[in-house]
């Protein structure tokens, strides 16, 4: 790599009690050049942006700053060096309630030597020299909150601008803005090489990738997994170094399905997005895999019925299939384990009898008087089913680890025979074993439903499913059953092949 | 279970108990059945409220309204009765018609409009205070008033109604209990039922817990919200209907008070049983605990402004209860 | 309340007629400047809400018209500064005469000199606005409790437990308080066995929760006195809830209708009550103003004073409401208080 690196990092550590997060981290970034930074989540990338950034302190290794050694205390010490960070979540970056010029200037309002008035006249002033230098064609005097998601971003950015760093990271940018906004992002952060400004970009999303890169490092686990700068850059390589893939101890035997379960034709979950057709046969597992972002969880929740899909058709065992709430869903025998079990999932008031008993509650009581023996004979099948490490039926949730917790979730919907059932990132935040036992008793217990599985990691899709789609740009881009898979060309439709790399 | 364990579960019905016991050494006639129905009786209106408030804590929200509510049920149905000269039974539908149209107003600002509970419920209050007034341009009814327009009111509270105030059952001793406090019990016993054992019960507790979780299991959780406040409107209109009956006439009131006491309530029954969330039983001991509180102090001749003080000692000390002892600072 | 609209229209209509047809009516007989209709007063309030305060005002309004007065109504709704801008907004517009109702004397009194200054005659009634000038139109709450009392102590002797229904820190009540301490002093046979009172609203409802509280602690309780009108009614109810009603008598202050419907239930506790009627006092507060503006001096105290209504007299008088008690009870439907000669009485018809 070139010796001219104005910021560096060196064998960069972090722990979390005994959970290491960062396993010594090597970076470099150079002035007028835009870094892409790869990474599943967990991989330890919002860590190494929170220590850079000033929130985390390190664990170990060091950083430098144009060959000075640099180490913040406070996100306030980082900023002033020059090393400014635009978080993902932009409205962090902003005060919804202020206007332009205000949030622009809002740096300066703390501080030391600052004037204790607030000189109305000098703030719009100076927000002006900020947005001129920057191009920023945002009335000043708008409220922040009346600014579309693009606008606010670009205020956020340009926030940060104003202390003219010397290095900018920024985490996911383009996230939450459509094509045409990100487009313009694009244009800004041309303009930042330009003026020689070394750029950290993280993302998931390969268009922003293949439009900005001039480097690509990958981090797994907390390492570094590979870095590329060779023209033209290997893509593919960086993805695969970013997915990896561990050694397949127990391969599982591959079902194929003679009787269509759901079928959908021409389904549309996003505007501009290609419909999606695809056929989910009873008795097998099929994993639909992809970066985050690519509209895996719209495509489970269009199937769930809390989101209506813009076009298309689906049907079930037949007859049409348009739910138009979660209601619907259950009533025609479609369950979902949703993603996130903290907030969509666990009802923290309930213990685990009432949380495994929650969605079938009709059906678990005559003339809506509940039949409380059912209930608790039900929670303790399905503590039994699935080997869920508890004292009774009795216990909060919050006493469970999180494999536990995870295993309550499916327990809730497996209760009861489904139609097509629905996991969401089932593994998240679940450990190995856990994420054994659920995988062994979907496979176990396939027979009779449809089963569809979303998840990101493509290790989780090899050791569950049975036929494996691949999703991006809220389309399915490829299809592969887990038998004879070729993962070149699965990471390839991943990483969004050349057919597909929109603006 | 450890000993912190007991003391949480147990703690206030034990500080109840020996509540009871200090005044009945220390007041005179505190123990004898009458003295026992004064206290149901002194509690029933604001435990009636407070069990209905108790809904709207369950799916997680709040109803500042109620007390308005009841004051102006309690005009509505001295207006139909003495203004409109209907009966008893007109009378009743009524107010709980009110109850019911402000609750689903209530709950359609909240659900619908967005507007955050207490605001929209606080707004609800003041507009109630308002509009009972409209009808009788701020005067009190009463048979024989004068009305806006010169004429005068000569419709009465049929003996129907006051009787809802003033009948009493025989209970081993005649005329021992009035029929305020048999409604109280019932409600208790209805809503206590409804929480626990239906699964709309059971719902609305998931719906204050986790409303996407709720959600994605199948629940109409705006359905949900919405019935809430149809029941906590239709239990303060309940409420004003005892009240009227007790008072035998519409009364200006803003029903502050009556918010306040049914509101402390709820929250003292957060901490009866460690439940640490809104229970219908929980609440009704609440209520029973208030009483006992001021009908112990009154027979001992302390001012009221110490029973406020008392009042509010109380509260503090089951909020500390539910939220640092039991360690599941939930709503 | 026995100045009703209907009265009130009635009154207005015969006013309108006799002006129609004598015009020369106001010049004969009256003092400037009532010799011409259309002088400007303002009648200031701090306080509208609840019966007492319409019926005052419909007296202010019946005074008025008998006197051809144009009349400002400034209503400022318990807000003491709002008030007292409200006094420099009637001198804005040129009224010559303000009536203060109510209100506190911290905020009242400057505004009150200011008008003083400005020429205009001021009168304020139940606030005490510290100003030699201004006359104060005064219920006499003093007299009130006493009227009460005497019935009390007439019914009942000279010797009983009483049950005693009080707030500190009400101005009327601590002045009937006043009165109930001088008539335990005077009586050595009259004990207050308990105390207690609220004003939590509904205040009755209150009152009768405490009430059944301290009768079932009291049992020897024979008497109540309740100088308050709301506090009677919680009283009335837990003395009725309690069976007591034959045992227990009530002596008040205040009147209404449905006070005086509870009265007349049969064997009801609640025995007499002594009050001001509130048109009355509205009444003289304007009779008050305008002697002032004819030149004339009312005094510095204007005291209306109180009648005694027992529950015998309603029942033997058929008194059913406060219509009824107007027009039979004469020394409660006009107190004969700022009635020079030339002063025209709303009352008559």
């Amino acid at each position: 790599m070139v010796g001219n690196a104005v910021f560096r990092v060196e064998g960069l550590r972090k722990s979390f009690g005994r959970n290491e997060v960062l396993g010594g981290i090597s970076l470099e970034l150079h002035s007028g050049e835009v870094t892409v930074l790869m990474g599943a989540n967990g991989a330890g990338k919002s860590t190494l942006v929170k220590i850079v950034s000033g929130v985390y302190e390190r664990g170990g290794g060091t950083m430098t700053l144009a060959g000075q050694d640099f180490a913040p205390n406070t996100p306030a010490e980082a900023i002033r060096a020059g090393v400014v960070t635009v978080h993902q979540n932009i409205n962090d970056g902003v005060v919804a309630d202020l206007d332009v010029a205000t949030n622009l200037t809002l740096d300066r309002l703390s501080g030391r030597g600052v004037p204790t008035l607030f000189n109305p006249a000098r703030v719009r002033r100076e927000a002006k020299a900020v947005a001129d230098r920057m191009g920023l064609a945002i009335d000043l005097k708008a409220r922040v909150s009346d600014l579309s998601l693009a606008d606010r971003q670009m205020v956020a950015i340009a926030r940060a601008l104003a202390h003219q760093p010397k290095v900018l990271i920024l985490d996911e940018p383009t996230s939450s803005l459509s094509s045409v906004e990100a487009d313009r992002l694009f244009a800004l952060v041309d303009r930042l090489r330009e003026q020689g400004v070394a750029i950290l970009y993280i993302s998931h999303r390969m268009s922003d990738i293949r439009r900005l890169a001039d480097r690509i490092v990958s981090m797994r686990d907390g390492v570094v997994s590979g870095a590329f700068d060779a023209k033209p850059l290997d893509y593919e390589g960086a993805v695969n170094a970013m997915l990896g893939r561990k050694v397949h101890l127990d391969r599982i035997v591959v079902r194929s399905s003679a009787k269509a379960v759901l079928t959908v034709d021409g389904l549309r979950i996003a505007q501009g997005a290609r419909p999606i057709s695809l056929t989910l046969g009873d008795g097998e597992i099929v994993a639909v895999t992809g970066l985050v972002g690519v509209g895996k969880t719209a495509l489970a929740e269009t199937l769930f019925g809390v989101r209506r899909p813009l076009a298309g058709a689906m049907t079930m065992n037949g007859k049409p299939y348009a739910p138009r709430s979660a209601g619907d869903a259950i009533a025609a025998g479609v369950f979902l384990v949703a993603k996130d079990r903290a907030t969509s999932g666990i009802v923290g008031g309930f213990n685990i009898e009432r949380n495994v008993s929650l969605p079938f509650l009709r059906r678990m009581s005559s003339l809506s008087v509940l039949k409380r023996r059912l209930e608790r004979a039900t929670a303790r099948r399905q503590i039994e089913e699935l080997g869920i490490v508890c004292r009774s039926e009795k216990d909060e949730m919050s006493a469970l680890s999180g494999g536990n917790q995870q295993k309550v979730m499916v327990a809730r919907w497996m209760a009861q025979s489904a139609a097509l059932f629905i996991l969401d990132e089932p593994f998240q935040g679940v450990d190995i074993s856990a994420r054994r036992d659920i995988a062994a008793k979907l496979r176990a217990s396939a027979n009779g439903r449809a089963t569809l599985v979303f998840v990101t990691e493509l290790d989780e899709a090899l050791e569950t499913a049975d036929r494996i789609l691949v999703m991006s740009e809220h389309t399915i881009v490829g299809e592969h059953r887990n038998a004879d898979i070729d993962l070149d060309r699965l990471l390839a439709e991943v990483a969004g092949g050349p057919l597909h790399s929109a603006a | 279970m450890t000993l912190r364990d007991y003391a949480i579960r147990y703690g206030f019905i034990v500080l109840l108990l020996g509540l009871v016991a200090y005044f009945a050494i220390a007041a005179d006639g505190f123990v004898s059945p009458q003295s026992a129905v004064f206290i149901f009786q002194s509690v029933a209106i604001t435990g009636v409220l407070a069990l209905g408030v108790t809904a709207t804590l369950v799916v997680g929200g709040f109803d500042l309204s109620i007390g308005s509510v009841a004051t102006s049920a309690m005009m509505a149905a001295a207006y139909v009765m003495v203004v409109l000269e209907q009966n008893a039974l007109v009378a009743v539908i009524a107010c709980l018609l009110i109850g019911a149209l402000v609750g689903l107003i209530n709950g359609w600002l909240i659900v619908y409009m967005r507007v955050p509970d207490l605001l929209a419920t606080l707004g609800m209050m003041f507009l109630l205070v308002g509009l009972q007034r409209i009808p009788t341009e701020g005067r009190s009814i009463a048979t024989g008033m004068t009305m806006p327009d010169g004429s005068v009111a000569n419709g009465k509270f049929s003996d129907a109604f006051l009787a809802l105030g003033r009948h009493r059952f025989d209970f081993f001793i005649p005329n021992l209990i009035p029929v305020s406090v048999v409604v109280l019990l019932v409600l208790a016993l209805l809503i206590w039922f409804f929480l626990e054992y239906t699964r709309f019960g059971r719902m609305m507790y998931a719906v204050g817990s986790n409303e996407r979780a709720a959600e994605l299991a199948g629940a109409p959780v705006k359905a949900y919200k919405i019935w809430a406040y149809v029941i906590s409107g239709v239990f303060a209109s309940i409420g004003g209907i005892l009240l009227a009956a007790r008072l035998g006439r519409g009364d200006i009131a803003s029903g502050n008070n009556l918010l306040l006491d049914a509101v402390a309530a709820a929250l003292i029954g957060y901490a009866v049983l460690g439940g640490a969330k809104p229970n219908a039983f929980g609440t009704a001991v609440g209520a029973l605990f208030v009483g006992i509180l001021l009908q112990g102090l009154t027979m001992m001749n302390a001012p009221y402004y110490t029973q406020d003080f008392v009042k509010g000692v109380v509260l503090v000390v089951a909020l500390v209860f539910t939220f640092a002892l039991s360690g599941r600072g939930r709503r | 309340m026995n100045i009703t609209r209907r009265l009130l229209g009635k009154v207005a209509l015969g006013l309108a007629g006799a002006t129609m047809l004598m015009p020369g009516a106001f010049a004969a007989d009256k003092p400037a400047p009532f010799d011409k209709p259309g002088v400007k007063i303002a009648l200031v309030r701090y306080l509208s809400t609840g019966d007492f305060f319409q019926a005052y005002l419909s007296g202010v309004e019946a005074q008025s018209k008998a006197l051809g007065i144009d009349l400002r109504v400034l209503d400022s709704r318990q807000d003491a500064a709002l008030q007292s801008d409200m006094v420099d907004q009637a001198i804005a517009l040129g009224v010559q005469g303000i009536i203060i109702q109510h209100g506190l004397t911290e905020s009242m009194k400057d505004a009150a000199q200011r008008a003083v200054d400005a020429g205009i005659k001021v009168v304020a009634f139940d606030v005490n606005v510290e100003n030699p000038k201004i006359p104060q139109i005064e219920q006499s709450d003093k007299d009130l409790a006493r009227l009460a009392l005497e019935q009390a102590v007439k019914d009942n002797g000279e010797s009983w437990n009483a049950g005693y229904v009080y707030v500190a820190g009400i101005a009327p009540l601590d002045r009937r308080n006043e009165t109930w301490v001088d008539v335990k002093k005077k009586y050595a046979g009259i004990k207050e066995v308990a105390m207690f009172g609220t004003l939590d609203n509904p205040i009755a409802n209150s009152v009768a929760n405490q009430a059944r509280s301290v009768l079932s602690a009291h049992p020897d309780i024979n008497v109540m006195f309740a100088p308050y009108d709301e506090f009677a009614k919680g009283v009335k109810i837990a003395v009725d809830e309690a069976g007591l009603n034959k045992k227990i008598k009530i002596y008040s202050a205040d009147i209404s209708t449905s006070d005086i419907a509870a009265m007349r239930e049969p064997d009801s506790a609640w025995a007499a009550t002594a009050a001001t009627n509130p048109a009355v006092v509205g009444q003289v507060s304007v009779r008050a103003l305008a002697q002032l503006l004819a030149g004339e001096d009312p005094g510095h105290n204007v005291i209306v004073p109180p009648t005694l209504i027992t529950q015998k007299e309603l029942i033997d008088k058929d008194i059913k409401n406060m219509e009824d008690l107007s027009a039979k009870l004469p020394q409660f439907a006009h107190a004969d208080v700022a009635m020079p000669a030339w002063m025209p009485n709303p009352n008559a018809k």
